[in-house]
């Protein structure tokens, strides 16, 4: 009998089918990955199993008897624990106050010895090693992860679910995070996984179920399967293989950082501390690192956003420390920010309304105090040609930015941020968020920047895309840069490392 | 997008037929026969000319603060002070007719007006900079303020403005050569209506047509791209904050300078405070605000002719005013969770 079954699961909003007949079962003792492209539905699955959404049509069936959960407290009480991608958890209690946060049981007063001593037992069994007295705030993103688990197993979940859980941990983390889903097996656990990384994938799940359109389109045996087949059944066709030549980056720099540091508004530590860097015309400098370990300050730094305390910022061979934003990017510093809907968009406004937010006020779309939409509007259909952007609604140049799908709001941030004047993107996880045919999309038009001779400075926190597209690779940890690779000589390894902040003998600090 | 049109049809029949349903039952309750007192309620708007001509007497501050908020609502300044910013202007404008002696008729009547718009506005620079520079609340400076404001024109009208022949605290009567002509005797239409009606195109061109406006806007739904795509956001806060003071403070001098003559207190008639519901009923939209505005002041001159003819308390039009603004809030809030739950 499995431990879950979900048969034939259907949920639509507003008639658009998320869910279509998708059926799932997860084994006692197996680690199952759920695998899809974004808006494939994995997400809308795993919320009507937690109880979030209530489902339209099919059936769940857990420990053998039929069930619906009402909400997530109901879902809870039988045993299902999940793990969300953004942690649920209060930075300023303690790491046992968090884990017995709403599971107080009947009693009236809190038994905190008791409790701790029952959750010490069960991080020994499964090897979750925190410290109960701890700040939760003061805790590693790794360390945070372990006690959103310990929560959920404080809570006699026999099934987990875990949304892309290895998003946010550096390589080791990683290994030591598969330990101990591995010891949760062994005891009987169930558990599913919710990624897009292929090779976590093999490394780790015993079975696959692939959505895609909202629908599951196979189940597979890990061992029986390669990541190629996993791709195909994901996207619905082979992965295109690479097929942009790199050019050879020239000696001139584009732009360089000296020394350039920035203090934190609180506490002594600084966001920045002492970078020097330098981006070469026609590469791709690539930032690996955990997130939050400074790469938004060194974006936001170089693109004026805010004003470093120390150093100098030189591009194109003269300081550009005092110039502002726009002073910046019209001598050619362009950003596609990791938080779109914050930093690079008006989600409020329409697609023209987006598409003129950096030169709005110079000619073609204006002149003197007056704004020519019409010579905007021509623009933004140039630019829904030439990217192939879709608006979705009828209204064309005129649809609200917010009422479009991600990838197509970030073609919109990119055909704004590389025009033709721009010599240096500065490109904060570019695509995050977004399919495996946007993504595609957004690579090659990076390669296609470096291969004109601009410079892209590329921070991302998936390190494939790293990989994959840098000419070098520098590693941030809490606000330095821990060393610089060329592509040759990077390895996964060792890039770890400097994530976590070790540097070994013959590296840069 | 039909959907959402069939909705706004829905809406508007339903919220008019309960706003005259709960009409009814305030007039039945205050002992009156609802249909007669409907029929002096647009006897008293369309039965004779200086009636109808009222209604645009009312209209016009209530255009010019309306827009005063809108343009701040733009930019996300939710200025609540445009009662304040018009008893500057009232003050500014009544002592620049009163004493700007040297200054011959029309010539007074514009600097009287200009001083309206620039200590109107410059009471709101006060707030938006604390907000722009420090980030204080600008609704509790604003509300703040308002109170100052009160106050200051209180003690002008009782010391170096108060009428030296009479007793009330009121100043002394503005000659008519600085006044307004009034164009359409006998009502009281006064020339206000077109400086109400130009700031009307001026504030459509500049949120419509303008890089400024396209600022606002940008600012106003999010700050933060605005800052990332190199607008600033503090300049346009504060040009905001002292354009919608302006024009409220020109709202303050054409009341003194049309209609009172003179200055005294309360003069405003708490329309700062309508012009926050007008602009939220507009949807920020200045030709929204003209009906709006209108829409308002008939509902006043109405009810004022209900009262005078039958003793039925005009308060009944406050009171349906709340109301009014509470339904139209509350279907937003329905229809907007309604739509996202379909949505998600």
């Amino acid at each position: 009998m499995p431990l879950l079954e979900m048969k034939h699961i259907t949920k639509a909003f507003s008639g658009v089918y998320a869910n279509e007949d998708v059926t799932l079962s997860v084994e006692k003792g197996e680690i199952h990955a759920l695998l899809g492209e974004n808006g494939a539905g994995k997400t809308t699955l795993m919320n009507i199993l937690f109880g979030i959404y209530q489902s339209d049509g099919g059936e769940i069936f857990y420990k053998g008897e039929s069930v619906r959960f009402k909400s997530p407290a109901d879902a809870i009480s039988h045993g299902i624990g999940m793990v969300h991608q953004h942690f649920s958890l209060v930075n300023r209690m303690t790491v046992l106050d968090n884990i017995i946060l709403g599971s107080g049981g009947k009693k009236e007063v809190l038994d905190r010895k008791q409790a701790s001593e029952e959750i010490c037992s069960l991080a020994e069994k499964y090897g979750l090693f925190v410290k109960p007295d701890e700040l939760v705030g003061s805790l590693s993103v790794g360390e945070q992860q372990r006690v959103e688990i310990l929560k959920a197993l404080y809570r006699k979940a026999d099934l987990l679910i875990l949304d892309e859980p290895t998003g946010v941990l550096t390589p080791q983390e990683t290994e030591n995070f598969f330990h101990v889903l591995r010891r949760l097996k062994d005891e009987g656990h169930g558990i599913i996984i919710i990624t897009h990384r292929l090779s976590e994938i093999m490394a780790i799940s015993e079975r696959v179920t692939i959505l895609r359109d909202g629908k599951s389109v196979k189940n597979l045996v890990t061992l029986n399967t390669t990541p190629e087949e996993l791709s195909a059944y994901m996207i619905g066709r082979p992965l295109s293989p690479k097929t942009e030549d790199r050019k050879k980056t020239s000696k001139e720099a584009a732009l360089s950082l000296e020394g350039v540091s920035l203090s934190k508004k609180r506490a002594g530590k600084m966001a920045l501390d002492h970078i020097c860097l330098t981006v070469y015309k026609g590469e791709i400098l690539g930032i690996a690192g955990v997130e939050g370990n400074g790469q938004k300050e060194l974006a936001e730094v170089i693109t004026g956003i805010r004003k470093h305390t120390e150093g100098n910022i030189s591009f194109d061979g003269s300081a550009i420390d005092s110039r502002s934003v726009r002073e910046r990017f019209h001598k050619g510093i362009s950003y596609i920010s990791d938080d779109r809907h914050m930093d690079s968009l008006v989600v409020d406004m329409t697609v023209t309304e987006n598409m003129i937010l950096r030169t709005y006020n110079r000619l073609p779309f204006s002149k003197k105090w007056i704004l020519d939409y019409k010579k905007a509007e021509n623009r933004a259909l140039e630019a829904i040609e030439e990217y192939g952007i879709r608006t979705s609604g009828k209204s064309g140049t005129r649809t609200p930015v917010k009422l479009m799908s991600g990838g197509n709001q970030q073609k919109v941030i990119l055909s704004r941020e590389i025009s033709k004047e721009a010599r240096l993107i500065v490109a904060s996880q570019p695509t995050r968020g977004l399919d495996i045919g946007a993504t595609e999309f957004v690579h090659q038009t990076l390669i296609r920047q470096k291969n004109q001779g601009k410079s892209v400075l590329l921070i991302s926190a998936d390190l494939d895309e790293i990989l994959t597209l840098s000419d070098r690779i520098a590693v941030m940890f809490e606000g330095r840069i821990m060393g610089i690779l060329n592509r040759e000589e990077a390895d996964v390894f060792k890039i770890g490392l400097y994530m976590g902040g070790v540097t070994e003998e013959g590296g840069r600090p | 997008m039909n959907h959402m049109k069939k909705w706004k049809a829905i809406e508007v029949t339903e919220i008019a037929f309960l706003s005259i349903a709960m009409a009814a039952i305030l007039i039945l309750l205050s002992g009156a026969d609802p249909l007669t007192a409907g029929r002096m309620f647009f006897n008293g708007i369309f039965g004779n000319a200086s009636g109808f001509g009222e209604v645009f007497v009312k209209a016009t501050p209530l255009i010019l603060t309306g827009l005063g908020c809108s343009v701040a609502f733009r930019t996300g300044f939710f200025n609540i002070g445009a009662e304040g910013q018009f008893y500057i202007g009232a003050l500014a404008s009544a002592w620049v007719a009163l004493n700007a002696t040297g200054v011959p008729g029309v010539f007074r009547i514009i600097l009287a007006i200009g001083c309206g718009f620039l200590f109107g506005g410059l009471w709101a620079l006060i707030a938006a900079i604390l907000k722009a520079k420090l980030g204080i609340s600008e609704i509790i400076c604003t509300i703040m303020l308002n109170y100052i404001s009160m106050n200051l024109l209180g003690i002008a009208v009782r010391t170096f403005l108060m009428d030296p022949a009479g007793s009330i605290p009121q100043s002394e009567k503005i000659d008519a050569s600085v006044t307004l002509l009034r164009f359409l005797k006998p009502t009281r239409v006064h020339t206000g209506i077109f400086i109400a009606l130009g700031a009307v195109f001026f504030v459509w061109f500049l949120m419509e047509k303008t890089t400024s406006g396209y600022e606002f806007k940008a600012v106003g739904f999010n700050k933060r791209a605005a800052a990332c795509s190199g607008i600033s956001v503090v300049k346009n806060i504060i040009l905001s904050a002292v354009l919608s003071g302006g024009l409220a403070g020109i709202a303050g001098a054409v009341e003194v300078l049309g209609v009172q003559k003179k200055l005294l207190e309360g003069i405003s008639g708490g329309c700062g405070y309508t012009a926050i519901l007008i602009t939220l009923l507009a949807f920020n939209h200045p030709g929204g605000v003209l009906l709006v505005s209108v829409l308002f002041a008939a509902l006043e001159v109405g009810a004022n002719s209900m009262q005078r003819q039958m003793g039925v308390p005009s308060a009944i039009v406050d009171f349906l005013i709340g109301f009014i603004v509470l339904l139209i809030l509350g279907r937003e809030l329905l229809t907007g969770k309604m739509r996202a739950k379909e949505g998600k």
